[in-house]
This record gives structure tokens, sequence and C-alpha cells, in this order.
């Protein structure tokens, strides 16, 4: 009896050695598991996935040679009470900014080119119904970002009140997006809160460099 | 693995208890003496129970067709021993009001189980042979060990849900439990069920809808059970996609004798029943 074989993970682009990848049966292909924060960009016949509350995620590709990945993240509150709202709003912004460019930079770093890039966006879900809809901001921010970029979003399933599982194939471009059980809410929240506590005490600094 | 649960369990009692009118009327039903006068006796020593059962008789989701204005006619139209499973149902969130969890809403744990008893409900008229009220029952106490692992074990049960968030699978949460604690959220429920002395339909379909080859006298039921578990998550999810949940075990459709086509029309019919339900069920 032969035991199904394994074949090894492709080869990582340099910055994500720390990813966790695992073999996946029904995609027959390693997937990259990020968390909220994270991103991952490759240039192999591998997925990248990720679960989303209220977190937003870019998944951008060039669609000619196939490079391409997926970010996650949140803008952190702004409109504080000291009424600082236009500062804290910008510092929001330039921390997804940073999320959005990091993203497009690597891809474009790796042999990407601007004009092949697409753009799918997923997240944002409301799923705490008594509180302030954060996904809608993080999804408007998305959409104003790539808009300015003057690239395009081909896809999207954002909003709504479930949480998400999005898988990404950079090399194909195809998507696949699984509403979650209220079940996990509380499980995702946690884990989105537990990243934004780290979001707003280390306020993003230094440049991006822009290609 | 049993000692486990059977620990667990000792560490809920006098936390979770059945209210008094739903042990009396279980007792009464029991003995062979008691007639329904004595049962509808014990229900009016309840008065916001017998305000909420009437309310509930009269209610289309009930759909009789004349007025039940006392104890005595509904005890008799509606018949006792669907009177028992209506106290249950009546009941049963606020039992487990006293095992709170920080792991999920009781809103969003009572929404899911409520829409499992009416899926379950409506696949069972379709199914023919199997009491509608009963499997109702089943469907709405089907998860109750999943109150008592997130109370009672709140990390291991933490970190059963995270395993499921962590694979690209669709890894379903009681085999996660599985890996996490060696046992399930099924089988503490229906542990519980068989010490609170509730009737064998109820522990069978509690204890195997997830394992529904082990059900042994009630394999159709446990079956709709275990159908309707997912049919519902579908409707929560606004899907009519079977891919969108765990598996369905075959074998439930081959043992309730019901196929897919069946599914659009069933979700349309209990998205239309939820919200009545709830003011009906979940409402103090």
């Amino acid at each position: 009896m032969s035991l199904p074989t394994i074949p090894r993970p492709p080869l990582v682009l340099p910055g994500f050695e720390h990813v966790r990848r695992t073999w996946n049966s029904t995609y027959e292909a390693y997937a990259a598991r990020i968390l909220p924060g994270e991103y991952y960009v490759t240039a192999n016949n591998e997925g990248v996935y990720t679960t989303l509350g209220s977190c937003i995620s870019a998944c951008i590709r060039d669609r000619v040679s196939g490079i391409g990945g997926m970010n996650h993240f949140m803008l952190p509150a702004s409109g504080d009470a000291d009424g600082w709202k236009s500062t804290s709003l910008s510092a929001a912004t330039r921390y997804g900014n940073f999320a959005m460019e990091h993203l497009i930079n690597v891809i474009l770093k790796n042999g990407g080119k601007r004009q092949n890039l697409e753009v799918k966006l997923f997240g944002g879900g409301r799923i705490l119904q008594n509180m302030t809809d954060v996904g809608m901001r993080n999804i408007t921010f998305a959409r104003d970002y790539i808009q300015t970029e003057g690239l395009k979003v081909i896809a999207e399933d954002v909003g709504d009140i479930f949480p998400r599982m999005v898988v990404y194939f950079p090399a194909t471009g195809k998507v696949r997006v699984k509403r979650l059980r209220s079940l996990h809410n509380n499980t995702i929240l946690e884990e989105e809160n537990r990243y934004l506590s780290t979001v707003e005490s280390k306020p993003v600094c230094g440049e991006i460099e822009l290609f | 693995m049993k000692n486990n649960i059977a620990e667990l369990l000792e560490g809920v009692n006098g936390l979770i208890t059945l209210p008094h009118v739903f042990l009396r009327i279980n007792q009464l039903i029991e003995d062979p003496d008691s007639t329904l006068f004595d049962i509808a006796k014990a229900i009016s020593q309840d008065p916001s129970f017998t305000v909420r059962m009437l309310r509930l008789a009269n209610s289309p989701f009930y759909g009789l067709s004349s007025t039940i204005a006392t104890v005595d006619k509904a005890v008799s139209v509606i018949g006792t021993s669907q009177i028992r499973n209506l106290a249950l149902s009546m009941s049963v969130a606020s039992t487990f009001a006293g095992l709170p969890n920080n792991l999920v809403s009781m809103d969003n744990f009572w929404h899911h189980s409520l829409y499992c008893a009416l899926v379950a409900r409506i696949l069972a008229k379709q199914a023919r042979g199997c009491d509608p009220s009963t499997v109702f029952t089943a469907g709405l106490l089907h998860d109750i060990g999943e109150l008592i692992i997130f109370n009672r074990l709140p990390e291991q049960a933490r970190a059963s849900l995270l395993l499921v968030l962590d694979q690209v699978d669709n890894l379903p949460v009681y085999q996660a439990e599985r890996q996490v604690l060696g046992f399930d959220h099924a089988e503490v429920g229906g542990e519980l069920a068989r010490q609170w002395g509730l009737p064998p339909l109820l522990i069978e379909c509690i204890a195997c809808h997830h394992d529904i080859a082990k059900a042994q006298h009630y394999p159709r039921e446990t079956a709709l059970v275990h159908l309707a578990d997912l049919i519902a998550q579908m409707a929560e999810l606004y899907t009519l996609e079977l891919t969108d949940v765990s598996p369905v075990d075959p074998a439930a459709w081959e043992a309730t004798g019901l196929s897919t086509d069946i599914i659009e029309q069933v979700i349309c019919e209990a998205q239309n029943e939820i919200i009545e339900a709830e003011k009906l069920f979940l409402g103090n």
C-alpha cells in the first residue's frame, strides 16, 4: 500500500518564511494562513487564506504572471473623545495605506506589473449588531484606496452580518468565500480586538517605499 | 471519556435544573393513575407558564382551528405527550441562562437551535411516521452539550473553535472537540438528557445527531435532526449551497426518504416562521 505523497511546499518569497503553510487535499495545494495584520505574497501555485469578521482583505494579483497575495487589516478606531478627530482619522488611514501598499509593493517588487493588477475585496462584516459599523468603515477605505490608485475591484463579497473564511489562489485568481456560523463570531472578534490593540499602541511610522 | 463527561456534568448539577412545572408534568405523565385534570392543575399552579402555553396553543405556529381559553382544554386538545414537549421547549432557554459563557451569545445560540427545531418540524411533516412536535423539541435541545462545554471548559472550547477557523477545510466543530477534548457536545448533551430522565427519543437525537449510525432505536428522528441542523445553518447563512455547511451524512437522506430537492422550500418556510417562534419560545 502506498501512502498518498504530499509534495514539498513551493518556494517562499523572502519575508514570508514565518507564515504557516499546510497541505490541503481538497485543493491539492499548499495554503498559507494569515492572521489579522499580516499579509502573504506568492509567485507559485498555492493558496492563502484567512478568517474575517469586520476586518477586510484585499486579494491582489498580476493577472498575466499570476504573482499575487492577500492582506488582512482594519483601520484603528478614530474620533477619540479628546477632540483630535482629524488627527486620529489620518492616523487610521495611514495604517490602511500601510497595509495596502505593502501588499502591492511586494507584488511589484517580485515582477508584477501595475497595469496587470486585479483586485478582489472581502470582509467588513457587521458581526456585532449594537456597535458602530466598523466593517463599513474598512470597506469604504479599501474601495477609496483602490480607486485612488487607479486599480479596479473585479469582485467583492463585503458587508452583511457574517464572518467569512476566504481562500485565494493568486496563480488563477480563484477565490472561495465561505460564510461562517455565528458560533464563531466571538472567537473571531477576540482575535481582531487583540490585533487592534497592538495597532493602536504601536502607530505606523517610517516611510513606505513607493514603486 | 465516559468519566470525563460524568465529571463535567457533576459540575453543572445545581446550576441548571428544569423548572418545577416541567418536572411535575413529566412525573404525572409517567404515573398511570394520574388524569388529564391532574396535569392541567399542575400547569395552572404556574401562572406565567400557563399564560405562555395558552399563547402558544392559540398561535398560528400551533395551527389549531378553535380558540383554547383554558388549561383543561389545552391539555385535552394538545395531548399529554405533546404538552410535555411544549413544557420542555418553553423552558429550556431560561434553564440554560444559568450557564453563561464568553464564546457564543445566548441569542445566537438559541437562534440556531430554534432554526434547527423549526426545520426538523417541517421535515417531519414531509417524512411521515415521525411526530413533528417531538422532533421540534429534539431540534431545540440538540446542542445543549455545547453550553455545558463552553461554560465548564472554556479554554478547550476556545481551542476547538480556533482549530475550526485554522483549517481551510470544513472541519466540523464536533470533530474539533473530539480532537481537543476526546469527546463532543453531542455526547455531553445526550448524557445530560439521560440524567434528566428525558424521553429516550430525545436522548438519542441529542446524543447521535452527528453520528446517526449510532442511533439504535430512533434512526429516522435522529436523521431528521441531523439534516435539520445543517439545513438550519444554511437558513442562517442565507445560502442554498450544501457545500457552505458541514457535510451531510448521505444515510440521513436514505433513512428519512427525503431528498435534497426540498431544501429550498424548507429553508423558505423556516425563515418565515423564525420571528414568531422566537417570540413564543425564547421570549419571557
